[in-house]
């Protein structure tokens, strides 16, 4: 019972708290952007005339209200998939995005049937 | 005439390698049962004259010897001492020669060290390194001469990148390469061991601290690294997973689990296969980021000295060491029956490896796949942050939890799980995140559970101390290694969540408000140094809720030698927080561009990263008081 309630309040908890706000953050949107005309660095990073541009576009987006995805795609469409440091999930991507997770389940099985081996001994 | 003497020592040194080599083959006919005293002797010379061809190369860098292309290209006379010193390792041809000696050293103590291991292993491990060693001596004698005369001679050098000098970064590549060329001696002590099949514990026990070493080096190279780029590139982060960043990071994983594997070795002579892939995989991925690095052919922020047939040569000296170390692997390998029960440390060293293997190639795939997504389909993507934080975080938690777990098992079987305890431990965990909650600020759902997966390896690994305290039982590296991993994540996690960034524009004069703080750009003015320019900013920032005043100065810097502008933080370090401002000059305009920063508990970061590594050396300092 004791348990049950401890349980009870953690999800109560992990509601209130994770009631983050829904607006777009500048900084973080920047962030994910690269700047075109440096050597690694990002929008948010750069003090090039690029990055400059690229804030002030952002910023435009936001107050017009679009989401985040809205924005990444707008600038995807316009500079192409090298400008988001987050590839989209797309048939080019997709062994990007998968094949960890891949490797993560086949290392899981190969020892849970290591293991279930030496159990049927 | 130092140059003369320079390249005189690498060709020497190339004869000493073909002669080990012949000699080896050699002693390995004869019947006896110790190594000749000659193989020694002529092992000893190769490990000084590389140290004197290295020292050649620093005198030229001190006395500004600008007869030599190397230092005309990477010094300047004006350039402060230690600078010059460190400028001998500061570009691709000089770290080359250090990657030499490193393997030269390395082989030469492995062999004074492993007396009592067969002949046979250590001849053979004594050949492959020395194959090794005459692989790169090629490279740098024919490709890379760090000697290379230029003519006319020069009366003056154009100077070492200003970003690049810089303390942090002249410790880095030693502490890195002797984390990442020092395992090229267990790749060698593999092959060795697969040609003369010896295998399990003794095995283990020859290479076991010399995995300790390259890990705890590593480490702290890494840390170096990232210090440097903290400050010294102006965006206030430590970590970009930047390519150059992701290359050190990749042997790294394969070392952690390799340095875990090895114990299962030693003490239940189990997964020798497994071990021997993880010594094998080190090298080549250490090769492999070398190759990344140096050939150009990635888009990142320290590129330096990329040069097309530098990247022909390593790859193709990568592609010989795959092929052979593969063919040899799967000659030899044979299906051995594995005795694993599953509450037992096996497994959860097991487990640990196929978390480290996880992360290894997930940021492999992330670091490899923009090439090859060019060259296929002419697409080009960048892989940076937002994709592997998706991917790794939420994996981190599990692993943290595993990771608290693991240490409490026994070896063979378990067969009591101290359920009651780790449930305890978990609820105290998760009190202390929703208290972080409460009594500063709310973070996203994901990061609740980092920092409770955190807290848990923390209390945990406490816990631990307390026992092994009352038992006295000598597992202290351990423990503080894995201890600091959990403090690490979690002042990371604080880091990220606790942190305040600013940009914005402002003109001498003026002041800015947010939140509790307000900066005011209190003065401008220009300073002449010994070998740059500089225009100071005094910044006030103000902090209303402590009532507290701190200045900053940063600084623009207008370099000569080479003429670069770079742009100097200022950073306030404290025990809780950092303050950090960067300054810009925007064209054409009065104002300039101000990043500020509030980062809670950097000096943390470090702290945890260096204990960590301390724990290694822990490890190591308890072996050798046992074996002498």
């Amino acid at each position: 019972m004791r348990i049950k309630i401890t349980i009870f309040f953690i999800i109560v908890n992990f509601n209130i708290v994770s009631a983050a706000d829904s607006s777009v953050e500048l900084n973080k949107v920047l962030k994910n952007l690269r700047c075109l005309i440096c050597q690694g660095q990002s929008v948010a990073d750069s003090n090039s005339e690029f990055a400059q541009t690229i804030k002030l576009v952002v910023q435009d987006q936001i107050a017009d209200g679009k989401s985040e995805k809205e924005i990444y795609d707008f600038l995807v469409e316009k500079y192409g998939e090298w400008i988001v440091y987050k590839p989209p999930l797309n048939k080019v991507n997709s062994v990007l995005w998968l094949f960890p997770y891949l490797v993560f389940v086949i290392g899981g099985l190969l020892i849970f049937l290591l293991l279930k081996k030496r159990n049927n001994h | 005439m130092l140059s003369n003497i320079g390249n005189t020592l690498l060709f020497l040194n190339i004869l000493l390698g073909i002669s080990i080599i012949y000699l080896s083959l050699q002693n390995l006919k004869n019947s006896k049962i110790l190594i000749s005293k000659k193989i020694y002797h002529i092992c000893l010379f190769q490990s000084t004259f590389i140290l004197i061809c290295f020292f050649t190369l620093v005198s030229a860098f001190i006395i500004s010897d600008f007869s030599i292309i190397n230092v005309y290209e990477n010094s300047h006379s004006l350039k402060p001492f230690f600078y010059k010193f460190s400028g001998t390792w500061g570009n691709h041809e000089g770290s080359l020669l250090l990657w030499v000696i490193i393997l030269t050293i390395f082989s030469f103590l492995f062999l004074l060290y492993n007396k009592h291991h067969p002949k046979n292993y250590r001849i053979y491990s004594l050949i492959i390194q020395n194959v090794l060693i005459l692989g790169f001596l090629f490279f740098l004698f024919f490709n890379s001469n760090p000697f290379s005369k230029v003519l006319p001679i020069p009366k003056e050098g154009l100077g070492l990148n200003p970003i690049l000098q810089d303390p942090a970064l002249a410790i880095h590549p030693p502490l890195l390469y002797i984390g990442f060329v020092g395992s090229s001696i267990y790749f060698s002590a593999a092959i060795a061991s697969l040609l003369t099949n010896y295998s399990g514990k003794l095995f283990a026990q020859s290479i076991k601290n010399w995995v300790l070493i390259s890990w705890s080096f590593q480490t702290l190279g890494i840390l170096a690294g990232s210090v440097w780029a903290y400050y010294e590139l102006g965006w206030g982060g430590f970590w970009f997973w930047d390519p150059v960043e992701n290359a050190s990071l990749l042997p790294w994983f394969a070392m952690s689990a390799l340095l875990h594997s090895l114990i299962v070795l030693e003490k239940r002579n189990l997964l020798y296969f497994w071990v021997i892939v993880l010594c094998l995989l080190t090298f080549i991925l250490s090769v492999t980021g070398t190759f990344l690095v140096r050939s150009g052919i990635l888009n990142s922020v320290h590129t330096f000295a990329n040069d097309p047939s530098r990247g022909v040569y390593i790859l193709v000296f990568l592609s010989l060491m795959i092929f052979a170390s593969v063919l040899l692997f799967f000659n030899k390998f044979k299906n051995t029956s594995y005795n694993l029960n599953s509450n037992s440390k096996e497994t959860f060293i097991l487990i640990n490896n196929w978390f480290m293997i996880f992360y290894l190639i997930t940021v492999l795939l992330g670091t490899v796949y923009p090439i090859f997504t060019e060259v296929l389909t002419d697409h080009k993507v960048s892989v940076g942050p937002p994709f592997y934080n998706t991917v790794i975080i939420p994996i981190v938690i599990l692993f943290l939890l595993f990771m608290s777990v693991g240490p409490q098992i026994q070896w063979i079987k378990n067969k009591f799980y101290n359920l009651n305890l780790f449930f305890k431990i978990l609820i105290g965990s998760i009190f202390i995140n929703f208290s972080i909650v409460y009594l500063f600020k709310g973070y996203s759902l994901l990061s609740n559970f980092i920092i409770i997966s955190a807290v848990f390896l923390v209390i945990s690994s406490l816990v631990d101390l307390y026992k092994s305290y009352k038992k006295i039982k000598e597992n202290y590296s351990r423990i503080l290694s894995h201890l600091s991993f959990g403090f690490l994540i979690l002042f990371i996690g604080l880091n990220y969540n606790f942190s305040i960034e600013k940009d914005f524009n402002l003109k001498l004069g003026e002041k800015k408000n947010f939140e509790n703080y307000s900066v005011e750009f209190k003065d401008l003015r220009l300073e002449d140094f010994k070998n740059y320019k500089a225009v100071i900013g005094e910044f006030k920032i103000y902090n209303s809720e402590k009532n507290l005043n701190q200045f900053l100065y940063p600084e623009i810097r207008i370099y000569e030698n080479p003429s670069t502008i770079t742009y100097e933080a200022s950073i306030r370090s404290g025990i809780l927080k950092d303050y950090y401002i960067t300054m810009s000059n925007i064209d054409r305009s009065d104002y300039y561009n101000i990043k500020f920063q509030k980062k809670p508990f950097m000096i943390w970061i470090w702290i945890s990263v260096i204990f960590i590594s301390l724990g290694g050396f822990l490890r190591l300092y308890q072996n050798a008081k046992k074996d002498y």
